[in-house]
């Protein structure tokens, strides 16, 4: 048996896949139009890979089950929105609150971070209550967390911070990452490459957590609590540890969503996002990075683009295909996630992560030539 | 002089009207091997929780290296209710901890239905157990800036496989070893904390005739290689005899004797319990 394990070939082959993702956004992004739905897509895809990831921390490697992602998300998105609004746009944005009471913007980076340790710190106070709570009970206080987050956000009182239920707008979108020379053109489209840019380094970090010594903590209180208690963990620092630091991560997925959509409302914080999110989690397999991540890529793909034709009338020939109109994408959505749960509720990688894949191949390579 | 290590004073649990321990008293010194044993249902797996503040004894107290980690005395709505003895004996103070806190203290335990971590491989089993004697903090340690105590934690984890005769299957899921290797691996597990006191909760169960043999073997061996006192729970006779120093026996909760192994064999009411002797 070998005990060094010092040179490791499926981590280096996962390292170039991750690279070579990087590369082909980077390269397609200087190539087609701006406007391409592959854009749009890969955008959306990558914040919501950042936001599954955080919540498959939590459901995943901890075991609890929390639904209290969109709210977490509405705090990010509006710490980032209210932060990073040009001083000078402040009047017309706040134009119902004399231009609100922040009279500064930040730079972005920051305002990302501000954005993840407000969502935090929501986090912390809420755990304090809740994570003494098991399984459904906590699915639901979170849930109604997140509701009552959403209302208070529009609560006309709050307005000079929130804007009350009126939009934010005017903040840096991910549009301002494209380099553009003196007349306005663009020069180097960098706008797809940011996002997975920041999604990469919050996620790697999330999985460096995963590896560490905590996240065997993490892993152990999933597996079983009493086990872990008398192990010496402490189940209630370690839990708020894990909800602070997956809300962290779904602040900052909240303050991408906002670059994506440009403008922002509490109202479209719905319960209906955190499903959105849960689905993506169990379709990739609750429990792998990798599987959220290329889940989340998939979900968006299909929501956006490959399965809008569902929601339009179609001809083939004379004949018009029945059924398909409005809202039918979503009956046929629902079918696609009852097939899931029913036949496939491993998801797509189970609990195998990026390098198992390269692992499995060699091993069964040898297989052929022994 | 020994010292003594864990002290158990008029401990009594009550659930609901159930007295499930009923007035036990113990006291367990350093480096010995004791033993509790009783029919089915007589309190045994209780009066370990109680030691480990899985429970909240209802009276008594326990004490850890001389100082109390446990102690109670019945109030409120089961002061009314209360069945056990000596209800103001206690009342001065009260002690609660947490499990983990009592771990971290020294105390480690198994389980008499085996709790492994189903997710994780044999390894990843013991180092988990390793994670609260860390230095390194959150950050640190995500960043992976603690290479040297996660080396040093795998090393240990290694050699402690080693010691239990595991250190070929360290990368097999925990759940998928025989039963008797995963009674080994809790064993494992549990040194893993850097414990003081080892209580074992019926380490021969499921285990055939010779892996018994063995496991008598090994506990006196880790006994004297970790320095350990250890209290068991057990139901084979002859392992309780091989290996015990003392043996407590406890009926229906209550301490019905004690003594070393050969007056324990010689006792009525033992054998009584035991054998269903006549009425008292």
């Amino acid at each position: 048996m070998k005990t060094k394990k010092k040179f490791n070939p499926a981590m280096l082959w996962a390292a170039l896949v991750i690279v070579l993702v990087y590369v082909a956004v980077f390269i397609t992004e200087q190539l087609l139009p701006a406007s391409s739905m592959l854009f749009t897509v890969l955008k959306k895809g990558a914040t919501y890979a950042l936001v599954a990831v955080s919540m498959n921390l939590l459901n995943g490697f901890t075991g609890l089950f929390s639904l209290g992602q969109a709210g977490f998300m509405l705090i990010g998105a509006y710490t980032y929105a209210i932060f990073t609004i040009p001083v000078a746009d402040r009047m017309n944005v706040y134009q119902y609150y004399n231009g609100g009471l922040v009279q500064f913007a930040m730079p972005v980076v920051p305002a990302l971070i501000m954005a993840g340790l407000a969502a935090a710190l929501f986090a912390f106070l809420i755990g304090l209550p809740v994570l003494r709570l098991k399984s459904d009970y906590l699915a639901i206080a979170t849930l109604g967390f997140a509701e009552i987050i959403r209302a208070i956000f529009q609560w006309n009182k709050l307005g000079a911070l929130t804007n009350g239920s009126n939009i934010l707008r005017e903040f840096p979108t991910f549009n301002d990452f494209n380099i553009r020379n003196a007349e306005g053109e663009v020069t180097l489209y960098l706008s797809t490459l940011v996002p997975f840019l920041i999604a990469g380094v919050c996620i790697a970090l999330i999985v460096m957590l995963i590896n560490s010594t905590f996240g065997r903590s993490l892993r152990a209180i999933k597996d079983d609590e009493i086990a872990a208690e008398a192990m010496g963990i402490n189940l209630f620092h370690h839990k708020q540890m894990s909800f602070c630091i997956s809300s962290f991560f779904a602040g900052i997925g909240g303050a991408m969503l906002a670059m994506y959509q440009s403008t922002i409302q509490a109202k479209a914080f719905t319960s209906a996002m955190t499903y959105e999110i849960l689905l993506i989690v169990v379709i990739g397999g609750i429990g792998s990075v990798t599987g959220s991540c290329i889940s989340s890529f998939l979900f968006v793909a299909c929501s956006e683009w490959w399965l809008r034709f569902l929601d339009q009338k179609q001809m083939i020939g004379n004949f018009e295909v029945p059924l398909l109109r409005n809202g039918f994408r979503l009956v046929v959505f629902s079918i696609i996630i009852m097939i899931v749960v029913l036949f496939f509720r491993q998801g797509i990688m189970g609990t195998k992560e990026l390098p198992d894949l390269f692992k499995r191949k060699k091993k069964s390579q040898q297989e052929v030539k022994a | 002089m020994s010292r003594n290590v864990l002290k158990i004073e008029h401990m009594t649990m009550q659930f609901g009207g159930v007295v499930a321990v009923h007035d036990l008293s113990m006291e367990i010194n350093e480096g010995e091997i004791v033993a509790l044993i009783g029919p089915n249902g007589a309190g045994k797996t209780t009066a370990f929780n109680c030691v480990t503040s899985v429970y909240e004894p209802t009276n008594g107290r326990v004490s850890f290296m001389g100082k109390p980690i446990a102690q109670n005395s019945p109030n409120k709505k089961m002061r009314k209710i209360y069945a056990g003895t000596m209800p103001d004996a206690f009342t001065d103070k009260t002690v609660r901890m947490s499990p983990d806190q009592v771990t971290k203290l020294g105390i480690a335990r198994t389980f008499q239905n085996i709790r492994l971590f189903g997710g994780m491989t044999v390894l990843e089993n013991v180092m988990t157990a390793m994670h609260l004697r860390r230095k390194s903090n959150m950050f640190t340690a995500t960043l992976h800036l603690n290479m040297k105590e996660e080396k040093a934690m795998r090393q240990k984890a290694m050699d402690l496989l080693e010691t239990v005769g595991l250190k070929e299957l360290q990368d097999e899921m925990a759940t998928s070893l025989p039963y008797g290797k995963q009674r080994l691996l809790e064993i494992a597990r549990a040194l893993a904390t850097e414990p003081k006191l080892l209580l074992l909760d019926e380490p021969a169960a499921g285990m055939n005739p010779q892996e018994t043999d063995e496991l008598s073997a090994f506990i006196k061996r880790i006994k004297d290689q970790f320095n350990l006192t250890v209290f068991v729970i057990e139901h084979h006779m002859n392992l309780i005899m091989e290996i015990s120093d003392r043996i407590y026996v406890v009926d229906f909760g209550k301490l019905i004797a004690e003594g070393t192994p050969a007056e324990i064999q010689e006792n009525p009411a033992v054998i009584a319990a035991y054998l269903g002797g006549e009425d008292e």
